[in-house]
């Protein structure tokens, strides 16, 4: 190979991996926690706010402060739509400093949430809850608390380290700490190791190792396979979202599995098969209007029956409820597909369920420690707050409250540790060799390999699963990653390479789909996001389980871990004697 | 093989902050096809050191908008079929910020200028208290929630020509940020802001030409947001001088 890449090295004392809801809060956080003269470095993959999936928060932030909604009530909502998987510790703190963290982003950072005619908080309805307390800003809820809390960040000094790619965490010689991280600063190509007192991980999650998904571009699971390496158990791993509506524009173009959004269906949009039949009542009573996993089981099962070929089996129609009208109500969705080429208000538009969110994570405590000293854990990164099935509105406020916390912890922590701790060499060499390994070698696409892991998931680790598939889906992933090891990338300008960063986001998603599909196997009956047409059964919720899976000397073991019913056991409730099942009125 | 009418003849900037050049790329043509689907096929089987930037997909980062031929846009929500002319696209990095590499742009000076206009909440309570009632149908709040669903894509930076004729111009996006700020009823930064758009370089230095309303993807106005500002500034000279 050619010059191989330099090594640059850097201290800080907090830093903070990722730049969505959970990285920003941990900054402005860490900043008012922290001692004096803390130095606080703040790196992204990307643009700062700008890459990521807090972003692309369409529906909003649940939180109970609409008129009769407490935070007992969301926190059973979080546990009942978890099939009681959740850490509940976790899924307490979550709804409880939801309201805070609302607060927070209205009086401090300045989110302007849309309001009632009177001037309170609009709460909205979201599917599987049992009260309105979503609250939001028109359907663009991401963008404006992004935006506010990127202005916050800008304006602060903290040190940014953009468009620098995580790659390795790298623990102390004996292992029980974390020493730092390692960066490839993309605009030069070069390694910066950066070593910290505190680090949080809060890269995100994102699914993308499915034919279909929703997640930002950027998003390859790096942090989780990080978390992997470096020997951490992570939970959940067999937990994938599915959004029921992707659109479905074809192969070769990125428009492909991004969502066409839940309030279509939620208005009165009706789900098409091939016969331009609905079939959604034939799954559930509440036909289109189910829950997300309910409605992307049927569609992937009225695909199955239709012999159309994939973008021919289902569609989404509005034009019922008049093209004028759905066009005013659902101006942004309408004119996103008309861009894309699709008549979102007058035609019928090809729909796909696509891989969404992420429930599967590293095992962290209420106060985002992880089992390795000096790391934390937040957002999409961190497993256990959603258990099996996430609430929509769920994900900001996980990933914000999470964040938050992990600043506030961290600038706690940091006094109490007196000097930067010195890395396993070795460790940050083997990582350096891993991320070099395909420049020495005969350049190859690396695209068509991702193709067919994207297939392999979709087909056999995908909405519905059986032992048979998921064991066809390890060979074939073993495959697709021993391709990739034989593969190269060019070394001759590695400035802004994509390709290379290509081949190093197709071995996360590699390393990651692995553990979801022996976290899947591992898991044999059906809970939330995870459906076994071989185990159709729930299980017995006394007996809950949660998966755990590690890497012991190169080998994914998982296995199961009983879950603690710390504040509710199944059956129980902590609403007070009297109180309605839900505030919501029927909406049949 | 694509055959000559399914294929798209496309030109592509490449090259670092100081030289560069266009090069050519025969790119198959697809039904469904955006500018950033092209740039992405050229960097995956044509050409693998093609830098350039994307993130979310859909027009909600704003991290993939370029130069396409000659106009500012975002690469993800443009349809091939709409700009394509004859087959043909020119591809280059957003015009008025320094190029990294190829198609990828340093925003830095966007951003830097979005601070220094004061873009930023200036609080006056905090998480303790309540939140503010603020009635949606008041003039202030309309005039904010009109310009308030900015993604800082840098189009209207790119599109303007006073940005290109004066480096020290805050440019349309900034403006517009702090004309919301202005108009937000719980921001307490007014006299912070209207300093800041006061100074050279601020709301004066625009002169209307309007690129920025046009080439907006996302149809806001911050010709409006500034000729708002310049009414207050004024008005406040207008004071302070009586």
């Amino acid at each position: 190979m050619g010059r191989r890449p330099a090594l640059h090295r850097h201290d800080t004392d907090i830093l903070i991996i990722g730049t969505g809801g959970a990285g920003m809060f941990a900054a402005l956080h860490a900043q008012q926690s922290a001692p004096e003269g803390t130095r606080i470095t703040i790196a992204v993959k990307g643009l700062i706010g700008k890459c990521g999936c807090t972003r692309m928060v369409q529906g909003g932030y649940n939180v109970a402060l609409g008129p009769g909604d407490s935070v007992e009530r969301h926190f059973m909502d979080t546990i009942e739509g978890g099939k009681w998987l959740p850490n509940q510790e976790m899924a307490w703190k979550l709804c409880e400093q939801a309201v805070v963290r609302v607060r927070e982003l209205e009086n401090e950072i300045g989110c302007f949430f849309d309001r009632n005619a009177d001037g309170t908080l609009h709460h909205k309805a979201f599917a599987g809850q049992t009260a309105d307390r979503t609250v939001h800003k028109g359907d663009l809820t991401g963008i404006e608390i992004i935006n506010r809390l990127m202005e916050q960040v800008l304006a602060r000094p903290v040190e940014k380290l953009q468009e620098h790619r995580a790659i390795g965490l790298v623990p102390t010689r004996d292992g029980t700490a974390l020493a730092g991280v390692l960066f490839i600063d993309m605009r030069s190509g070069d390694f910066r190791f950066v070593r910290a007192k505190a680090v949080l991980m809060a890269t995100g999650g994102g699914p993308t190792m499915y034919k279909y998904h929703t997640p930002s571009g950027d998003k390859t699971m790096d942090g989780l396979a990080m978390a992997l390496r470096a020997g951490l158990p992570l939970r959940d791993m067999e937990m994938v979202q599915f959004h029921p509506t992707g659109l479905l524009a074809g192969p070769g173009t990125k428009m492909t599995g991004t969502v066409l959004e839940e309030g279509l269906r939620g208005a009165g949009g009706h789900l098409l098969n091939t016969r331009g039949e609905r079939f959604m009542y034939q799954f559930d009573k509440r036909g289109e209007r189910a829950t997300r996993d309910v409605v992307s089981r049927g569609i992937y099962a009225a695909m199955r029956q239709s012999n159309a070929g994939e973008e021919g089996a289902v569609f989404i129609s509005m034009s019922h409820l008049g093209p004028e009208n759905v066009r005013q109500k659902f101006k942004g969705m309408v004119k996103r597909c008309a861009d894309s080429g699709f008549d979102l208000a007058g035609d019928k538009v090809a729909v796909v369920p696509t891989a969404h969110y992420f429930m599967g994570g590293v095992v962290v405590d209420a106060d985002t420690r992880t089992a390795l000293e000096g790391l934390y854990v937040a957002g999409e990164d961190a497993g256990g707050a959603h258990g099996s099935n996430r609430l929509g509105g769920n994900g900001v406020a996980n990933s914000t409250v999470y964040g938050g916390v992990a600043g506030d912890v961290m600038g706690g922590d940091i006094r109490n540790i007196t000097a930067l701790r010195d890395p396993d060499e070795t460790v940050l060499e083997a990582e350096i060799e891993r991320a070099i390994h395909p420049l020495g070698r005969k350049p190859s696409l690396i695209h068509p390999l991702q193709d067919r892991l994207q297939e392999a998931m979709w087909d056999h680790v995908g909405v519905m699963r059986t032992k048979i598939g998921m064991e066809r889906g390890l060979a074939k992933i073993a495959d697709v990653s021993q391709e990739l090891m034989e593969g190269g990338v060019a070394p001759d300008n590695l400035a802004f390479n994509l390709t290379w960063h290509d081949w190093l986001n197709l071995r996360s998603l590699c390393d990651v789909s692995e553990v979801i599909t022996r976290a899947g196997l591992a898991r044999e009956n059906s809970r939330g996001a995870h459906y076994r047409e071989d185990f159709p059964e729930a299980g017995e919720l006394d007996s809950s389980y949660f998966t755990i899976a590690q890497m012991r000397s190169d080998q994914i073991e998982v296995d199961r871990e009983a879950v603690r019913f710390t504040i509710v056991r199944p059956g129980q409730t902590i609403l007070p004697e009297g109180e309605p099942a839900t505030l919501v009125e029927a909406a049949e | 093989m694509p055959d000559a009418a399914a294929s798209l003849s496309v030109s592509v900037w490449r090259g670092g902050p100081e030289a560069g050049a266009f090069r050519s790329f025969d790119v198959p043509a697809l039904k469904n096809q955006t500018v950033l689907d092209v740039v992405a096929w050229i960097q995956r089987n044509a050409e693998p050191t093609l830098s350039y930037r994307f993130a979310c997909r859909v027009g909600m980062c704003g991290s993939c908008a370029m130069m396409v031929n000659g106009q500012p846009r975002w690469t993800c929500r443009t349809h091939v079929r709409k700009v394509a002319e004859d087959g043909r696209l020119e591809i280059a990095p957003l015009r008025n910020l320094p190029v990294i590499k190829d198609l990828a742009v340093d925003m830095d000076p966007f951003f830097d200028k979005w601070v220094k206009a004061e873009g930023v909440f200036h609080s006056s309570t905090d998480r303790a208290a309540d939140i503010a009632p603020v009635r949606p149908s008041t003039p202030a709040r309309v005039a904010a929630d009109a310009g308030i669903e900015c993604i800082n894509c840098a189009v209207c930076y790119a599109a303007c020509d006073s940005v290109a004729a004066n480096p020290d111009y805050l440019g349309p996006a900034a403006l517009n940020r702090a004309w919301t700020l202005l108009n937000d009823a719980k921001d307490s930064g007014r006299v912070a802001i209207l300093d800041a758009v006061s100074r050279p370089g601020g709301c004066t230095s625009c002169h209307s030409q309007g690129s920025c309303e046009r080439f907006c993807p996302n149809e806001l106005s911050p010709l409006t947001s500034i000729a708002g500002l310049k009414r207050e500034a004024a008005w406040r000279f207008l004071r302070k001088e009586s």
